[in-house]
């Protein structure tokens, strides 16, 4: 489709990889000023600390994430996120701070006719429209649903995000809480991330990622968990759940972990914790099937993290 | 400045901040094997090696690659062919070959990983998938892409050369192979199309005086029609050539013009609403577009539907009168239901694209086409010039599948632009272009009533299918239920609903998928209450004597002997199979001209058709070679271009119909003249007389058109019209008549058994198995028959279980105009797929060989459909059945 001159001036825009911006560049929905960054050799690359703790350069790339083989021991949970977004091609060049601050993939926001709040209009075409990949916790005025895989494998972690101005802030800092429609995080004008930060992993803790799809691979998810858990004599004696592609930021999942706090891991405490995944939801009119999946990806993560 | 190293060489990077790797790439450089297509990441076709690792090129800034190495597909094979390269020239993992270049990028980088680890371990289908995932192949080349991919890594193609079943293969593997995108004329202009935002619309007078004003535009022109009416979102308006893209899309915005909104509707509801706004006022009904292979029958219109169209019922009183009383009485046998399939899109990699140039008053147009011949006449009628001043070329054409059948407005656009600027002009869509505006197969309700006899006959059909055509009509869905499973009577009838979308366009075998989705799952119902085998039913119900061969290869398969009852199984996981039938017509074109030469000492065929990446070349060579004894590379095929002896076009399966036959009259006449003209006779005993013969043979050529079949058919075969009585004939004769196509007698089949995996708790279905018997004759190209047989399967896979065109119902906009958003199938989600050919039934051809592309995927949505049911015990009556639609049916189920 023909792009249209937009009357209105945007904001400048980092470029980091370009994987998000280029598509946006191509249509005509981003029309205003680049700015490409590079890393320094402090913000790309792992640092370890003798703690135990892992700061990774935002300009990392997402396969570098996938590849590496001490993150992966520590934070498997982050290790497989990495590895199961996009594809080979695009984690080669993605880093994981593009990634956090990628635009909205909602269709209506990517087409570059349609006004929407991201884009400075007055409401959400989604809405009341065709949101049938959309959010399934109704939280704000805009209805997609959160793109960044990495998020919500990071909130699962409570990692601390800095930036070229802050430091220290976590995932629902950076991102908000769905509340303000027209933007897809909470970065000032002009602040850029430059590295996240994880806190030593807990003794014995074991993590799983899932992504409900309808293909096999290669497809922004329904539905994705990232699932953290300490099972210790048979109990869990520690959950976190952190779920994407349901709400406008990703989501912990608190009541389903405080269902298994110091619980048996027994099927039954599973599936009762996969029923409370769920909520606080507010489906929308076409999105209710998002709360089953929800249901079965807890269940199914919970089942092989007790196993 | 700025450099990369790109295949070994220098290559300075722009200052524009905005160029990506792949315009320097393909624009600068002129390395046309990386290929644009989704613009997005997500197809892969751009994939390029930077420092060693796969990157997508289309979202990659120019700027990015400084200091960088960066390897096309032209570097990966530069020295001597990659063993990947080999192995998917010899596996022929490739179709219209658009993607393959990519592929072969990524899978080189991954062999070359996988050998430095693994030495010659063979990697897993898992691997394989997993590392391939992000690239996507339309035509479904997946399961020879698996096979090259394992033979490459456990070193079976580290040695010498490979003679490729596919003529063109070897282009294709290294990126040599010219697309119409590719061509780059001197002074060639690109040209963008204004498209309409409003769903419909009356347009005001232009003022194009701003957008000529633009340095670097060549041409503004106007393509509204003289009613002036915009009838969907994407209706063409105007259009633009400049220097550059870019450039040419300022100029689209500089164009002023009014619009009067008129109320529309948009999608079958909204249009069959009472007091619905009428899209084609009756002075209008020319305009739209046509959805099936053949010209459209007369038929009623009331408002924007458009039927019945049901001449091929028969007694449909006696069916509606024994429906009313079988429901009456409660007869558990009468199975009734409603069915609703997706819009499925065309999706071809290739976008519809055309390079126009005049020189003088020749025209010669490049065209991304199906058709170089019947396009050449389309153009010389609509711009009155004769058929020697206008030719149309297609050496190779990035997938089709019906959509590049007629005379598109890309190409239209690049012709009127190409005069108006006086210089060479490219048309190509975007994708979001290529997924809303350039047809689809349409979404469609079929209404289904079927009764057996208290004597297990059928005894009653009933079909009533509403199909959602957009600006098009001649939806042909229940038509075709008249020509399987005979019954005392049938009523079908198809109604177009028309609607502000863009037109549906033939898709593929047009009507035939939604058809059997609908016939196909009751079928099976009643087999279900009538406790009989779903296949013994078809057996019996069905007395077609090729089906009735595939029957008993169907019912000799250890899945179908083993397969379980849904009631057996329990947990997340369940398995089922699932069986189904199509069919599709045998047809020919008349007229079509083969011309055999000898030029040399080397044979050279000629005809105007094109392979869209159905192999048509190697139909050519094989059938040539195999008559003179030769190699089917000794054979030069010539094709793609309207200049030469008219050729079919490459739709309704007919390609291999059309050629086989007067290849073999050609070759007769070729042989006898070279026999006269020798000097000598071969050596007594020599094992190729004819390689002896035509390298002594002086310059000889001969040509046939193709004849009409043989009256002498085997038991049972007839022709199918026959069967339909006296309507069928006069269909017959109008689609000889208007159509230029021939329908002759037999009846290509495929029977197709299907193994499902059922994840009830996320809604995800994995075909794991799928047995698909064919029924088309003689095979002339097998490897390449092998190809055509699992890309229909894979096609058909998308079509049940993921794709569907999105719109946003109240502004008519496609939503899914990306193809992240419009999900065709991945390598990973390819079941083993076995095929076999049952080569009998068409000795009345001559050749014996009738075309595979249409049938091959009719049965394949059914029999999925069919396995879900065995597996989970639900019946699903909505397509695509992604996970939404699944956990709603199982929890239906759950709830019944």
């Amino acid at each position: 489709m023909t792009p249209t001159a937009t009357t209105r001036i945007q904001a400048a825009e980092f470029r980091a990889a370009g994987t998000d911006l280029s598509e946006r560049r191509r249509s005509g929905v981003s029309t205003g000023p680049l700015i490409d960054i590079s890393a320094t050799p402090d913000t790309i690359g792992m640092h370890w600390e003798a703690d135990g703790r892992l700061r990774i350069g935002a300009f990392t790339t997402i396969a570098a994430i996938a590849a590496d083989a001490r993150l992966a021991a520590a934070y498997p949970g982050l290790a497989a996120s990495a590895l199961g977004l996009a594809t080979p091609q695009i984690r080669h060049l993605a880093t994981l701070g593009g990634n956090l601050a990628q635009r909205s993939r909602c269709w209506y926001y990517r087409n570059p006719h349609i006004g929407c709040l991201r884009k400075g209009g007055s409401d959400c075409p989604a809405r009341e429209g065709n949101h049938l990949y959309h959010v399934a916790f109704d939280l704000g005025p805009c209805v997609a649903p959160h793109p960044s895989t990495m998020a919500a494998a990071l909130l699962a972690y409570d990692a601390r995000i800095a930036t070229d101005r802050r430091s220290g802030l976590t995932i629902g800092d950076l991102l908000g809480d769905g509340a303000n429609g027209a933007a897809d995080n909470a970065l000032e004008p002009g602040e850029m991330i430059t590295s996240v930060e994880l806190a030593a992993p807990l003794g014995g803790e074991r993590a799983l990622y899932r992504r409900a799809i309808s293909r096999t691979h290669a497809e922004w998810p329904l539905v994705e968990v990232c699932a953290r858990a300490v099972v210790r004599d048979g109990a869990f004696q520690f959950v976190r759940l952190a779920a994407g592609g349901i709400a406008p930021v990703p989501l912990r999942l608190v009541a389903a972990e405080n269902t298994l706090q110091g619980k048996t891991a027994s099927a039954v405490a599973i599936a009762v914790a996969a029923q409370q995944a769920t909520a606080g939801a507010k489906p929308l009119p076409m999105t209710g099937y998002k709360l089953d999946l929800l249901r079965g990806v807890v269940q199914d993560l919970l089942e092989r993290l007790a196993a | 400045m700025s450099t990369m190293t790109i295949n070994g060489r220098l290559a300075p990077l722009p200052d524009d901040p905005d160029a990506l790797l792949i315009d320097l790439v393909r624009d600068a450089l002129d390395l046309t094997g990386t290929k644009l297509v989704c613009g997005a990441g997500v197809c892969g076709a751009c994939t390029v090696l930077v420092d060693g690792a796969p990157v997508v090129s289309c979202l990659m800034p120019a700027r990015a690659a400084a200091d960088r190495t960066v390897t096309t597909v032209e570097g990966v094979g530069a020295a001597r062919l990659h063993p990947v390269q080999k192995a998917f020239m010899a596996h022929d993992a490739l179709q219209c070959g658009f993607c393959t270049p990519g592929f072969i990028v990524e899978a080189a980088a991954f062999h070359d990983g996988w050998r430095a680890a693994n030495g010659t371990a063979l990697p897993s289908r898992e691997q394989i998938g997993e590392a391939l995932s992000g690239h996507l192949c339309r035509c479904g080349a997946y399961d020879g892409i698996f096979r090259a991919v394992a033979d490459a890594c456990a070193g079976r193609f580290d040695g010498g050369e490979v003679a490729p079943p596919r003529m063109e293969a070897r282009d294709k593997v290294t990126g040599a192979a010219k697309y119409t995108v590719d061509i780059r004329h001197e002074g060639q202009l690109e040209g963008v199309i204004l498209r309409s935002r409003l769903a419909h619309a009356r347009i005001g007078e232009f003022d194009f005086a701003a957008a000529r004003a633009i340095p670097g535009v060549g041409a503004v022109i106007s393509l509204i029609g003289d009613d002036r009416i915009v009838r969907f979102v994407g209706d063409p308006i105007a259009a633009v050539a400049a220097k550059d893209r870019r450039t040419a899309l300022a100029a689209i915005a500089a164009i002023k013009f009014s619009s009067e909104r008129l109320s529309s509707a948009v999608g079958m509801d909204q249009a069959r609403k009472p007091g619905a706004p009428v899209v084609f006022e009756k002075s209008a009904r020319k305009k739209a577009g046509n959805v099936s292979e053949g010209n459209a029958a007369p038929a009623t219109w009331n408002g924007n539907i458009r039927g019945p169209s049901a001449a091929f019922s028969r007694k449909p009183r006696k069916v509606r009168s024994w429906v009313d009383s079988a429901r009456e009485e409660k007869n558990p046998l009468l199975v009734e239901g409603a069915f609703r399939t997706g819009t499925q899109l065309h999706a071809c990699l290739e976008p519809h694209a055309a390079v126009a140039r005049f020189d003088g008053d020749r025209l010669t147009v490049h065209a991304s086409t199906q058709s170089v011949f019947h396009l050449m006449e389309l153009i010389a009628k609509r711009y009155k010039l004769g058929h020697d001043k206008v030719r149309v070329i297609a050496d190779h054409v990035g997938g089709g599948f019906g959509s590049k059948a007629s005379l598109g407005m890309e190409t239209i656009a690049a012709i009127e632009l190409a005069r108006a600027a006086r210089a060479p002009v490219r048309v190509a869509f975007d994708r979001h272009e290529e997924l809303s505006v350039t047809g689809y197969r349409p979404a469609a309700e079929v209404k289904i009533a079927l009764l057996p006899s208290a004597q297990g006959e059928l005894k009653a059909l009933s079909l009533v299918a509403h199909a959602d055509t957009g600006a098009a009509i001649n939806s042909t869905i229940a038509a075709l239920a008249r020509l399987i499973y005979p019954a005392d009577a049938k009523e079908l009838a198809d109604f177009d609903v028309i609607s502000n979308l863009a037109p549906g366009s033939p898709f593929r075998g047009p009507g035939g998928p939604p058809m059997a989705f609908a016939l196909e799952q009751a079928i099976d119902e009643a087999a279900l209450r009538m406790n009989v085998d779903p296949i013994a039913l078809r057996k019996r119900w069905d007395p077609d004597p090729n089906r009735q061969r595939l029957y008993d290869w169907a019912l000799g398969l250890d899945v179908w002997r083993n397969r379980r009852l849904a009631a057996a199984q329990s947990g997340r996981y369940r398995r089922g199979v699932g069986v189904a039938t199509g069919y599709w017509l045998y047809l020919w074109q008349p007229g079509v001209k083969v011309e055999v030469a000898v030029k040399g000492g080397r044979l050279i065929a000629s005809t105007a058709t094109q392979d869209i990446g159905t192999g048509t070349r190697s139909v050519i060579a094989n059938t040539v070679a195999r008559e003179f004894g030769l190699e089917p590379h000794e054979v030069e095929v010539r094709l793609g271009d309207s200049g030469l002896p008219e050729g079919p076009g490459s739709g309704g399966s007919r390609v291999t119909a059309s050629v086989v036959p007067p290849i073999l009259l050609a070759v007769q006449k070729l042989k006898a003249a070279i026999e006269q003209n020798a000097k000598r006779k071969p050596v007594p005993g020599s094992n190729a007389p004819w390689r002896e013969l035509l390298a002594a043979a002086p310059d000889l050529s001969a040509s046939a058109v193709r004849p009409e079949d043989s009256r002498q058919m085997a038991p049972g075969i007839r022709s199918p019209l026959k069967e339909a009585g006296f309507i069928g004939m006069i269909f017959g004769w109008m689609m000889r008549r208007f159509s230029n196509l021939a329908i002759g007698a037999g009846v290509p089949s495929s029977v197709q058994v299907v193994e499902v995996e059922v994840d009830t708790w996320l809604g995800h279905v994995r075909v794991v198995h799928v047995h698909t018997g064919i029924a088309v004759g003689q095979i002339a190209a097998p490897a390449l028959a092998r190809s055509q047989a699992t890309g229909a399967v894979i096609q058909g896979i998308g079509y049940a279980l993921h794709e569907a065109r999105e719109i946003d119902s109240r502004t008519g906009d496609v939503l899914s105009g990306g193809m992240e958003d419009y999900r065709i199938p991945g390598i990973a989600d390819t079941p083993v797929i076995e095929v076999h050919f049952d080569e009998g039934g068409f000795d009345h051809v001559l050749g014996g060989s009738v075309g595979i592309g249409e049938v091959a995927t009719v049965p394949t949505s059914p029999a999925i459909a069919n396995a879900i049911c065995n597996a989970a015990g639900a019946r699903l009556t909505e397509l695509p059945i992604r996970p939404d639609l699944l956990l709603a049916a199982l929890k239906g189920r759950a709830a019944a």
